[in-house]
């Protein structure tokens, strides 16, 4: 299971390995991988191995984040007001890879409903970090993030409203790609907020994110939001010819000097980065510095709440315990539901709840929720701008490696910067946008993003396989630090 | 525009039907006090009012109504399965007009 999918197709083929094999490796890993780091909310001990074809996904297991839809397969979006719900359909790009022969082995912990960045707020306890255990994978989709990392299998599914598989990516040393808006389907994906929600994959390489991808995408009649993606052939795409390519970053997020007071781990962080530079540039990319409005970067975490809360507020509201979901207790409806609501979501949703409804009260939309949106817009063609001259923004992903559990609250902070957040345009705009493992810092591994125009996957991607090929840390394994 | 209140707080969250205890009510005013500061300086960027609103990630969205033809939908049993209460094809809740509401 540490292999890529390329060589477990070969393998398969060649009948030195079965089906039925790389399952039972799986379930045996992710009992450990469990074990050590809770990541998982279901393990399918009774999965059935599946016909190797031509296809490259076939007859080989993955992992699936538990805000997906699974027929009969438990999916409690790791909260809980869903704790016992059982979908009686397939997501669509869920559908798409069991139509392919890939087998699901297990359903992975995320941040509750996909609304957190730390991988510590759902329902069945936090997911520790597989390179070092007093870390955190970040979220939301933590499981899946570490469950590829920790080897379990090549791929796990993700989703990302703000940076959830980006970023649990970087922090686990793994790959985490998610494409242009609309690219996958998004039925049967709990809905967090719908407008900045994407589908996307966690993998140990740029090619077997591409290949997934590849089999995950394609137009859907039950999400009116997808597009005609059939010319696009990521795989194929791959040949690692980026001459002459152009690449920016800029300068208020990568400057040490922009810090006041930087940690040791952040100029670590932006030093490696610029390590990562040259290596773009010895690949023959052309790499170039450019400068955006401190005042627009600085706003983006406030925007992406103000939005994000907003969105969430209203998917939410079906959530009352009386269709679906454990009924709550009291002697009318109006009481059911507030018991519901109150003993199931975490303290993290239901304040973001609140900021979001009050965002969406008319009196206040103007000021909050409109200004958010028209901010968005100015980030979006800020990035635009760029992408006419550029093929993509490189930039580093967080402030340095994945952060001490102790501590981690979730909270927006005054001290946020915008370098946390960045990845969170990419939402704004609906961009391809991928996160590659560049180096380690005390050990634990940090990573870099590109991101591109919408529509330019390929593209996109093809550099990230450029840069992963002059750099070793392609298909890493975490080895893992046990502080217990 | 009234002040965000711990008051306020506990209203919004009872039309929501969330209950919050203390330390989850001061958890809203404190982040709420972030976004509020940061987005006050938002109407001090230069022609804010005249940028459109973005509500959407994709600018050249485009879709398409389907044909106006019926459908299959799903059986009742599975809308039902995740319901704790029902009585035949219908979800079962205390009476609501003349009941104790």
């Amino acid at each position: 299971m540490d292999k890529s999918i390329e060589e477990l197709h070969e393998l398969l083929k060649a009948n030195k390995v079965t089906s039925k094999e790389l399952i039972q490796e799986s379930l045996q890993k992710s009992h450990e991988v469990q074990d050590k780091y809770n990541a998982f909310v279901t393990i399918l001990d009774d999965a059935k191995e599946t016909n190797v074809t031509d296809n490259l996904l076939s007859g080989i297991p993955f992992g699936i984040k538990d805000n997906y839809s699974t027929k009969d397969i438990l999916s409690t979006g790791s909260s809980n007001t869903l704790k016992d719900y059982v979908p009686f359909f397939n997501a669509t790009a869920v559908q798409k890879l069991l139509d392919a022969g890939a087998v699901p082995v297990n359903k992975t912990v995320l941040d509750e409903f996909g609304m957190g960045g730390t991988g510590t707020t759902g329902h069945t306890g936090i997911v520790k970090n597989p390179w070092d255990t007093t870390r955190m994978c970040a979220g939301s989709s933590a499981g899946s993030a570490c469950a590829v990392a920790a080897g379990v299998y090549p791929y796990a599914l993700g989703s990302d409203t703000g940076d959830s598989i980006r970023k649990p990516a970087a922090y686990c040393g793994i790959v985490g790609y998610k494409p242009t808006y609309g690219m996958i389907s998004r039925y049967g994906l709990f809905p967090f907020a719908s407008s900045l929600d994407h589908c996307g994959v966690l993998t140990r390489s740029v090619k077997d994110a591409a290949i997934v991808v590849d089999t995950m995408k394609g137009i859907d009649e039950h999400d009116m939001t997808t597009w005609d993606s059939s010319d696009i052939h990521l795989y194929e795409s791959l040949n690692g010819n980026v001459e002459g390519k152009k690449l920016c970053y800029i300068k208020e997020l990568c400057d040490i000097e922009a810090y006041e007071n930087p940690t040791e781990e952040l100029k670590s962080h932006l030093e490696n980065f610029k390590k990562s530079l040259e290596i773009c540039k010895e690949a023959g990319i052309i790499v170039e510095e450019v400068s955006v409005d401190k005042k627009l970067l600085d706003a983006l975490p406030s925007v992406y709440v103000a939005i994000s809360c907003a969105e969430a507020t209203s998917n939410m509201s079906n959530l009352t315990g009386i269709i679906f979901g454990p009924r709550g207790e009291g002697k009318n409806v109006t009481e059911m539901m507030m018991d519901h609501r109150t003993k199931g979501f975490s303290p993290l949703i239901k304040r973001r709840f609140v900021i979001g409804s009050y965002i969406l009260q008319k009196e206040n939309q103007e000021r909050y929720f409109k200004n958010a949106q028209r901010v968005r817009r100015l980030l979006v063609d800020t990035w635009k701008e760029l992408f006419k001259s550029y093929d993509a923004v490189i930039l580093p992903v967080g402030s340095g490696p994945a952060k001490h559990l102790d501590g981690s609250k979730d909270i927006l902070t005054k001290d946020t910067a915008a370098l946390e957040e960045h990845l969170q345009v990419g939402n704004f705009g609906g961009f391809p946008s991928i996160t590659i493992p560049d180096g380690f810092i005390n050990n634990l591994p940090v990573a870099l993003n590109i991101t591109g125009n919408c529509y330019d996957d390929a593209n996109v991607l093809n550099i990230a396989y450029a840069i992963e090929s002059k750099m070793n840390y392609k298909n890493q394994i975490a080895g893992g630090v046990s502080h217990e | 525009m009234p002040k965000f209140t711990k008051e306020l707080v506990d209203d919004l969250a009872a039309k929501l039907l969330i209950g919050l205890s203390e330390e989850e009510n001061q958890m809203v005013l404190d982040e709420f006090a972030i976004i509020d500061e940061e987005l006050s300086k938002v109407d001090s960027f230069p022609n804010i009012k005249n940028v459109e609103p973005m509500t959407h990630a994709l600018d050249d969205f485009t879709f398409t109504l389907r044909e106006d033809e019926a459908k299959d939908s799903i059986p009742i049993e599975d809308a039902l399965r995740n319901c704790d209460k029902t009585e035949g094809r219908e979800v079962e809740v205390p009476k609501v007009v003349g009941g104790e509401n």
